[in-house]
């Protein structure tokens, strides 16, 4: 099936093949559009990188340092206030970005065009349906992958410049910060563009491949955040019924630990510290510490990347379903026809 | 041998898996050169058959060959307008014929898509969502022609227009048959449209190809009969299906298309199959006479000469 974008059969008899200019002739707004949005982004992810950071470091460490200690200072909670709500916006932005992706593509791209025949047209100048579908999903492959790819890398460093400067800052395993600041974002952008590919020919209508679109992105998140913590084996600490639970991570399991070194469930009391009655409660289980299995940060890249290649799997096989149908929808040259044309 | 421009071989196409057939069985040749009116009611297969020429639907069965080749093979000589003559709205009507020297590259004849543009007092720069049907379908016309096809499918393409575009662009599409051999097949509802300009046709009737090849030798093979019924005892046949040969003695042994009784007055259209009694007054039938005969006779034998007639001229 993958040979299908290779072989462009108009090729044949014009010579060469129509190159992108036509897309770009089409969808020259969304470009400009596209353009807009990562330069804002970007230039809110340096600001935040470079004097939010700053300010809103400089201003915890005097409240830690005076403020606490010393009982008089002088900070600047706007400085605070002000990185975390740039923070909440540009985070929540290049979350949001490959819906947009998915939206624009399966209404904008694919849907409208084959609702309004505009696709066929394409097909009955000198650009076979294959081609077609393949410059649709290239051009704009390369465009997302290049955008997003550069706002993820400006959040990481824009992340890491405050990792541990920032008492508010946002953990490594916080959900949105956990995909804006690798890969898996990308990913998710490109199954937006191939679901929007894959609803646009099998709905032909733009309204629902819109919604076929959305529904692929949110759905693929939500599976890629359910299978994410097994994609790479976890740790696992236990500690004491008085300390109760000490992690710092992405969680997987948590519960009690019996004197047999069994794993069961915590019946929520808390840790002996706390509450002296919970004692009896955990003399009871035989309980002799609680559990978690986690991820630590230094798990961060092997759970991106794995997931990166999971959620990249998932758009290719929908890339590939919408060249599948469109292939059949439509004539496609057969095999060894020039032979009987002879 | 005359090269040809499209031929079916029980071409058939089902839309949905449980769908009614749009085409079934759909068998005829056409030659290269010609210009070919497809006719047919509403909803009769029209639309489908061009499509599948073009290639864009895969057929369910049977197969289609355009320009000695499958459609997807032929795609880069062949030129297609579909019936709502689909444009991009939100390009002007300049980009829009920049789109087409985009997507015909080694082929694109500006001169030939400005020049029907421009025929029609279309300023180049104004929004294709802001023309008129009638512009629309020059727009669609000049993205068609100046891909130099050598087959031209147009589905419905008159429909839009005014008489006097009707007859501009019609002259413009009839020039360029004349001067590059363009096959032209155009579909219609309407008989009378197509009629002095078409040369051969196809009639589709309840997805099925009804009647096929020259229009003169179609009329030529049709006559228009009546005579007294003598003493045949009138039988009710208006235009009913059993109007088949056998129906009426005088007519045993020439193919019945339509056949009428008033009082003693018996007229037919039939296809002789011998000479005609000297007795019978007979006169050739119009072209829409006889496209209404067939549409009108759903069980008449189709006459659709494929390859065996065409060896015999």
């Amino acid at each position: 099936m993958t040979a299908l974008a290779l072989s462009p059969d108009a090729s044949k008899t014009t010579g060469h093949a129509p190159g992108a200019g036509w897309l770009f002739r089409l969808h020259r707004p969304a470009l400009y559009v596209w353009i807009a949005v990562v330069a804002v982004l970007a230039a809110g992810l340096v600001w935040l990188w470079g004097p939010l950071t700053d300010s809103s470091a400089a201003a915890w460490r005097e409240y830690n340092e005076f403020c606490i200690k010393r009982g008089s200072c002088h900070y600047d909670p706007d400085a605070i206030v002000r990185y975390k709500d740039v923070y909440g916006y540009t985070t929540g932005a290049l979350t949001a970005l490959p819906f947009v992706v998915a939206a624009w593509a399966g209404a904008a791209l694919f849907g409208r065009e084959l609702e309004h025949g505009t696709a066929q047209l394409a097909w009955t100048q000198g650009l076979s349906p294959a081609r077609w579908l393949a410059t649709k999903l290239i051009v704009p492959t390369i465009l997302v992958t290049a955008g997003t790819g550069l706002l993820v890398t400006l959040h990481r460093l824009m992340w890491s410049a405050g990792d541990g400067r920032i008492d508010t800052a946002k953990s490594w395993y916080d959900n949105l910060t956990l995909h804006t600041n690798g890969p898996t974002t990308v990913a998710f952008a490109l199954t937006g563009l191939a679901g929007g590919a894959l609803g646009g020919v099998l709905l032909r209508r733009t309204m629902p491949a819109l919604t076929f679109a959305l529904t692929g992105v949110a759905a693929t998140r939500f599976l890629a955040d359910q299978l994410m913590p097994h994609l790479w084996p976890a740790v696992t600490r236990v500690t004491s019924l008085d300390d109760g639970y000490r992690s710092a991570g992405l969680g997987v399991d948590s519960g009690l630990v019996t004197a047999t070194g069994a794993h069961i469930a915590d019946p929520g009391c808390g840790p002996t510290s706390v509450s002296s009655t919970c004692k009896t409660v955990y003399d009871g289980l035989d309980a002799t510490g609680f559990y978690t299995t986690y991820h630590p940060e230094s798990h961060y890249w092997p759970l991106q990347l794995t997931t990166t290649a999971l959620v990249v799997a998932v758009a290719t096989a929908l890339a590939v379903a919408a060249f599948v149908l469109l292939e059949r929808a439509t004539a496609t040259p057969t095999r060894g026809g020039t032979e009987a044309s002879v | 041998m005359t090269d040809t421009a499209m031929a079916a071989t029980a071409l058939g196409k089902r839309f949905g898996r449980r769908g009614g057939w749009a085409l079934r069985d759909c068998t005829f040749r056409l030659p290269a050169g010609r210009v070919c009116a497809v006719v047919g009611p509403n909803g009769a297969g029209k639309s489908t058959l061009l499509a599948l020429a073009a290639g864009l639907l895969a057929p369910s069965e049977g197969r289609v060959t355009v320009l000695g080749t499958d459609p997807a093979s032929a795609r880069a000589r062949v030129g297609y307008v579909a019936q709502d003559k689909p444009l991009y709205p939100q390009l002007s009507v300049a980009e829009t014929l920049r789109v087409g020297a985009d997507l015909n590259p080694g082929r694109w004849d500006a001169e030939t898509a400005e020049r029907i543009v421009s025929a029609g007092d279309l300023d180049p720069r104004k929004k294709i969502r802001a023309l008129s049907g009638g512009q629309r379908t020059r727009v669609a016309l000049a993205l068609a022609l100046g891909k130099r096809p050598e087959l031209l499918l147009l589905d419905e393409p008159m429909a839009d227009l005014d008489p006097l575009a009707r007859h501009e662009l019609m002259g413009t599409l009839m020039a360029r048959a004349a001067q590059y051999g363009t096959t032209i097949v155009m579909s219609s509802h309407v008989v009378a449209e197509l009629e002095d300009s078409c040369d051969h046709l196809l009639l589709v009737g309840g997805g099925r190809v009804r009647l096929a090849g020259e229009i003169d030798d179609l009329l030529a093979a049709h006559t228009r009969v009546s005579t007294a019924t003598g003493s045949t005892v009138p039988t009710p046949m208006d235009g009913s299906p059993d109007g088949a040969p056998g129906g009426l003695p005088e007519l045993a042994p020439h193919t019945v298309v339509e056949s009428r009784v008033t009082g003693r007055q018996l007229t037919a259209l039939v296809r002789p199959a011998g000479p005609l009694p000297d007795d019978w007054r007979t006169s050739a039938p119009s072209l829409e006479e006889l496209v209404l005969a067939y549409l009108r006779n759903p069980q008449a034998a189709p006459l659709t000469p494929a390859e065996p007639e065409e060896a015999a001229v």
